[in-house]
């Protein structure tokens, strides 16, 4: 499997993240990248808008 | 002493002063000093500390004052519990020297106890990664066979419970960093319900995902362990308010008339098991229903769907925790701890926040599912330990996670030995329960093990060193 984008466009995703990657490190993140993508587009399925207000909290803070 | 026990039964020895906590962790001492240079379970024996920790313990029995089940009984730390004048390294360069100047809530629990610290355990980097050869510490190593991984990432408490080094240990678990190597290393692993035992003092990997519990040779000796590391705590803003049940109280009464689901999906199809870890699980659902309990299959989303959810959840929040080091001193890291964390600053918050959503999704899922369980069944790993030169680096990417599910949704889990497969490594099952229904997953377990016979047989290594 491969990544849905460039190494190219990896490589600038890689330097948005600010950390200190080698060429060697980037090539080894980029060619599991797509196991990452995967993962993302699985929770970022269609849902509701309404659908579960997760980010809840408790104001009386124990 | 060569006789290895379990905590009940040391328990029971020490109360009627049959059994001195001084021999029990003196042959405890010895078989670290004979095997550990092979297993690696240790980072830090404290062998002086569990010395007057036992002496301590039986001037108490002996003048009739015993602090309960677990005086006297060697136990270990993982390494990310801290502990008050010991170093605590989480397994990392970049807490090689770090002593804390406090226990962990945990930790000051199991001293009020009365047990035994034998010292501190291995694990893998800041409980993730591994396993790793880089660190200034090797890993540990699987005593059925030391070629072959222990898991992670509580490797160290598995090791060492196995081996007998100790009579229970300390893991976490965020992905099924407990139920891991319990299964790997034939033993008996609970992560408890979300909030049931703090973290604080225990060095963080996922706020919302991290679990503190125990590991044991026996689901009784869990139970014992559990029952003096539940509670309420202040200090863990995740922690329950809730009275604590006895856990072994309705512990051997059985699973007759219980409700037993089958996830039959998680590990034939979405990650299919080995041979034996089917044929084991196949095997407990037969002696379930021989007790007496009513098993039907459940149906779940199909796993890829719980470990895309918990993983995004999970780097997203180590992430944030590590990110400092990360910039500024990412090759101090072990090469899997570092590697597998950078995934985390290419994730967008939108898709933390949807795994978020999807998290609650699924926790109701699993709540209207659950509703005609009283117990699920499933595989806690998939398969025979491999050899600990041949595990991925991608290892928790490449198939979705048979753990993952119940952090993801909090429910208490807890993996049990089903005997032997290839090679003779342990295999294993997964058993879940309600939330903080923990009594009800003890009942099934120790119902199971009863009606097995694997607990009579200790690892080869720890026979032949004990002679």
């Amino acid at each position: 499997m491969k990544p849905s984008i460039s190494e190219a466009e990896f490589d600038l995703l890689a330097a948005q993240t600010g950390l200190p990657l080698n060429a060697a490190q980037k090539r080894t993140l980029y060619d599991a990248y797509w196991m990452l993508e995967g993962m993302i587009e699985r929770v970022n399925q269609p849902m509701p808008l309404d659908r579960e207000p997760a980010h809840t909290f408790n104001p009386e803070v124990r | 002493m060569d006789e290895f026990l379990t905590i009940a039964a040391a328990s029971k020895l020490i109360a009627d002063k049959k059994l001195s906590p001084v021999e029990l962790t003196q042959a405890c001492i010895e078989r670290v000093k004979q095997q550990d240079a092979t297993l690696h379970a240790f980072i830090l024996p404290t062998p002086e500390r569990a010395m007057a920790d036992a002496r301590a313990a039986e001037a108490r029995i002996m003048a009739g004052q015993s602090r309960g089940a677990l005086d006297g009984i060697p136990i270990g730390h993982k390494d990310i519990y801290n502990t008050a004048g010991i170093r605590t390294t989480g397994h990392s360069r970049l807490l090689e020297h770090n002593v804390p100047d406090r226990d962990a809530t945990v930790v000051r629990k199991w001293a009020e106890a009365g047990t035994v610290m034998m010292g501190k355990l291995s694990t893998h980097e800041f409980a993730m990664g591994g396993p790793s050869f880089d660190l200034p510490w090797p890993p540990a190593r699987n005593p059925w066979n030391p070629e072959h991984f222990t898991a992670g990432s509580s490797s160290g408490t598995g090791a060492a419970v196995a081996a007998g080094f100790i009579l229970g240990g300390t893991g976490s678990d965020t992905g099924g960093s407990i139920r891991g190597p319990a299964a790997l290393c034939g033993i008996a692993g609970i992560k408890p319900t979300y909030g049931l035992v703090s973290r604080a003092g225990v060095l963080p990997l996922s706020f919302s995902m991290d679990h503190a519990g125990p590991m044991a040779w026996t689901v009784e000796d869990c139970a014992l362990l559990l029952q003096s590391m539940a509670g309420h705590d202040a200090a863990d803003p995740a922690s329950a308010d809730r009275s604590l049940p006895n856990f072994t109280a309705d512990i051997a009464k059985g699973v007759k008339g219980l409700r037993i689901g089958v996830v039959r999906h998680f590990f034939e199809t979405d990650n299919p098991v080995s041979p034996a870890t089917l044929q084991g699980i196949n095997h407990a659902v037969d002696v379930f229903e021989h007790l007496g309990a009513d098993v039907r299959d459940a149906t779940l989303s199909p796993l890829a769907e719980y470990h895309a959810c918990g993983s995004i959840i999970l780097t997203s929040e180590a992430y944030a925790i590590h990110e400092p080091w990360l910039k500024t001193r990412f090759n101090d890291y072990g090469e899997l701890f570092r590697d597998r964390m950078a995934f985390g600053g290419f994730i967008r918050a939108t898709d933390y926040v949807q795994a978020l959503r999807r998290r609650r999704t699924l926790c109701e899922e699993l709540k209207t599912a659950m509703a005609g369980f009283d117990i699920l069944v499933s595989a806690s790993q998939a398969a025979e330990a491999p050899l600990i030169t041949e595990v991925p680096k991608w290892a928790t990417m490449e198939k979705p996670s048979l753990t993952m599910p119940f952090n993801l949704t909090g429910y208490p889990a807890m993996s049990v030995c089903s005997g032997f497969g290839a090679g003779d490594l342990p295999i294993c099952v997964q058993l879940i329960a309600k939330p903080f229904d923990e009594s009800t997953l003890f009942k099934a377990g120790h119902a199971y093990e009863t009606a097995m016979s694997t607990r009579e047989r200790r690892p080869t290594l720890a026979l032949q060193e004990a002679v």
